[in-house]
């Protein structure tokens, strides 16, 4: 079982910067006074159960929902505010790989992971498709450029996405959900070659998971997530000694402790 | 007493209620209007701004037009055998079936082409369209493509724009020209009529002026028809009842479609009436 | 990125010096292969290159392939931290001739 690298010591420049994020889906609170940094070079897992709203963070920090309140800055942008050509020049030098890998069905995986490199250079054909490759290659997945995504795996079309995602050698790295869906094999597949692509790309990656093991093998520092707001963040051994008790019986794997007005739920059941 | 004033706030509530919920749908399809038409005004400046990318177009001319070719082969067959069939009829009862060429170059020309190819490629692929994209939302497609710094409305919607607005009018030609065949065949064929006399007839009645009523009307529901579908795919997310996932799919392509063929009639009637 | 070129031996010394990045790529590219095509071996000497993007490293691939097809000699001498890295990393560092110094490839075509 591979340590995890210790995040280089780069001084330690913000990178990600939300404060007093408050988000809605219509009525809905979802995100309840966040706050957030992360620092250059560093593995930041963001874990909670599903509905925690930690999904919808990572969509405020990529500029696809807007909060109703706060603000996020990324490498220096204020998202919550950027005008679209802002907003897509700092895109270019981000990656993400989204839950089911996110290919576009029409084209082929080859074209699809060399997608942001068509689109945003003047490179030559050949060394775009020899640059795809090699992505695809270190994400373990050899000569399937010509292949449509409706003939991939699940775990396949992930791998797909995360090549994709670091084709354009970004500064920052987002990944929604690594593990869903995969058997604990693959996974943990996935958690190696993350940590790798972060050693040699010098890579900051955001991670959104509720798979613990996962999060604790890669992460430098973790943020808990429950209920729209953020418990506690911090580094595996902070967390792991952590004073919170939903923390703690998240690590023990304790359910949630449930209590039950008995008057309360006579009435559901009867009314 | 106070059971009295106990009823009539139960009654007032159940009003306020009912103007709550009425108000919110009609905001929502205001809402929705509204971003239908911003989308259709950026994709439409993605369009006609380059870089002009002329695969994607081809792609869609391929699927929305190449692909329908047997269907408005067939519909357009049909059509014209029953036009002429129809107005045979008529014409005979007034002695003037000479006119039966006339009659089925006007009616295909002016009327039926458009709207029968229009509602044709709306079944076909304005469903398929607002499948697909709608797939595509769901499946996250749309966020990637934003994540990579690619406006949407220049990669999946500008072309398909386009592509309709190309194939509806070549569709709507085909589906005049079967037609005329069509009514020839029972014209000429099962009825008797000279064959001059038909074509003829239908030289002389038919003028510039109803070509480009056809051909406006084409043009204008090709528009609609990409608009309207690619729209409530793309705008999936945004729907009442927040179904998202497959039951969300099929909900906005049923939707797609039934709007689609109101805007068409509505839209064929205002050019009808303003150009005659 | 400053580009420079020498004669040793046999060989066109391509010496880098800087970042190798989207917009120095292509220009090293259109230097290697142009010196493959005119017949000539090439070694790349990255001992002054900090950092090199995936386009570089791309560059490198496809000058290597054609060197190969040609029948020529190419290699990678003084390739230090971050770039033996990210060869490490795409499992390139196996497949490419590296050597520490030009002399020492030199002197091992010879042995």
């Amino acid at each position: 079982m591979t340590q995890t690298d210790p995040a280089p010591d780069t001084a330690q420049e913000v990178l990600i910067d939300v404060r007093g994020v408050v988000a809605r889906y219509g009525h809905r609170l979802v995100l309840d006074g966040v706050d957030l940094e992360v620092h250059s070079g560093e593995i930041m897992v963001i874990m909670g159960v599903s509905g925690s709203g930690k999904s919808t963070l990572l969509r405020l920090m990529l500029g696809l929902k807007q909060p109703t309140r706060g603000s996020i800055r990324v490498m220096g942008h204020e998202v919550t505010r950027a005008g679209t050509r802002e907003l897509y020049r700092l895109r270019e030098q981000l990656g993400v790989a989204f839950q089911g890998g996110a290919m576009i069905g029409s084209l082929t995986i080859g074209e699809n992971v060399s997608l942001p490199l068509t689109e945003h250079t003047d490179l030559d054909v050949r060394t775009i498709r020899i640059i795809a490759r090699m992505k695809l290659e270190m994400m373990g997945l050899s000569d399937v450029e010509d292949m449509m995504p409706a003939q991939l795996s699940g775990g396949m079309l992930k791998r797909a996405g995360l090549a994709r995602a670091i084709v354009g050698d970004p500064k920052i790295l987002f990944f929604d959900e690594p593990s869903a869906g995969l058997d604990p094999v693959t996974a943990v597949e996935l958690d190696e070659r993350i940590l790798l692509a972060r050693r040699a790309m010098n890579l900051t990656i955001v991670v959104v998971t509720h798979e613990l093991e996962s999060a604790i093998k890669i992460a430098d520092r973790i943020a808990v997530i429950q209920d729209g707001r953020v418990l506690e963040t911090g580094t595996v051994e902070e967390i792991r000694a952590s004073g919170d008790e939903h923390i703690q019986d998240m690590l023990h794997r304790r359910p949630r402790k449930e209590t039950i007005d008995p008057d309360a739920y006579l009435d559901r059941l009867t009314k | 007493m106070g059971r009295a004033w106990g009823q009539l706030a139960v009654i007032a509530g159940a009003l306020v209620r009912g103007i709550e919920a009425a108000g919110d749908r009609a905001l929502y399809h205001v809402r929705m209007s509204g971003m239908m038409t911003l989308l259709l005004l950026r994709s439409v400046a993605r369009a006609v701004t380059p870089p002009w990318r002329p695969r994607p177009v081809i792609r869609q001319i391929h699927f929305i037009g190449a692909r329908s070719w047997l269907l408005i082969v067939v519909s357009g067959a049909f059509t014209g055998m029953v036009v002429a069939l129809q107005f045979h009829d008529t014409l005979v009862r007034f002695g003037t079936v000479s006119l039966l060429g006339s009659a089925v170059g006007l009616s295909l020309v002016r009327e039926l082409g458009p709207v029968l190819a229009a509602l044709m490629v709306i079944g076909r692929a304005g469903s398929a369209t607002c499948s697909e994209i709608g797939i595509m939302r769901i499946d996250e497609q749309i966020d990637a493509l934003e994540c990579m710094a690619i406006d949407p409305h220049r990669f999946l919607l500008a072309p398909r724009l386009v592509g309709g607005v190309i194939s509806q009018p070549l569709l709507t030609a085909m589906f005049i020209v079967v037609g005329v065949v069509g009514g020839y065949f029972v014209g000429v064929g099962l009825f008797g009529i000279s064959a001059g006399a038909y074509f003829q007839g239908m030289y002389d009645s038919v003028v510039w002026n109803d070509v480009k009523m056809g051909l406006i009307k084409s043009i204008v529901f090709g528009l609609l028809i990409v608009w309207i579908c690619s729209a409530k795919g793309f705008l999936l997310h945004l729907n009442r009842d927040g179904a998202f996932g497959a039951e969300g799919v099929s909900r906005a392509t049923t939707e797609a479609v039934v709007l689609s063929f109101i805007a068409v009639l509505f839209a064929d009637y205002v050019i009808s009436s303003v150009m005659a | 990125m400053e580009m420079s070129t020498r004669t040793e031996g046999a060989y066109t010394v391509v010496e880098l010096k800087g970042e190798v990045d989207l917009h120095f790529s292509p220009g090293l590219r259109d230097r290697l292969l142009s010196e493959l095509d005119d017949g000539h071996p090439v070694l790349v000497d990255l001992g002054e290159v900090g950092y090199m993007d995936s386009s570089g490293i791309a560059s490198l691939v496809e000058a290597y392939q054609l060197a190969r097809n040609n029948d020529l000699d190419f290699g990678l001498v003084g390739v230090k931290g971050p770039v033996l890295q990210v060869l490490q990393l795409s499992r390139l560092d196996k497949v490419f001739p590296i050597d520490a110094t030009v002399d020492e490839r030199i002197s091992r075509d010879a042995g």
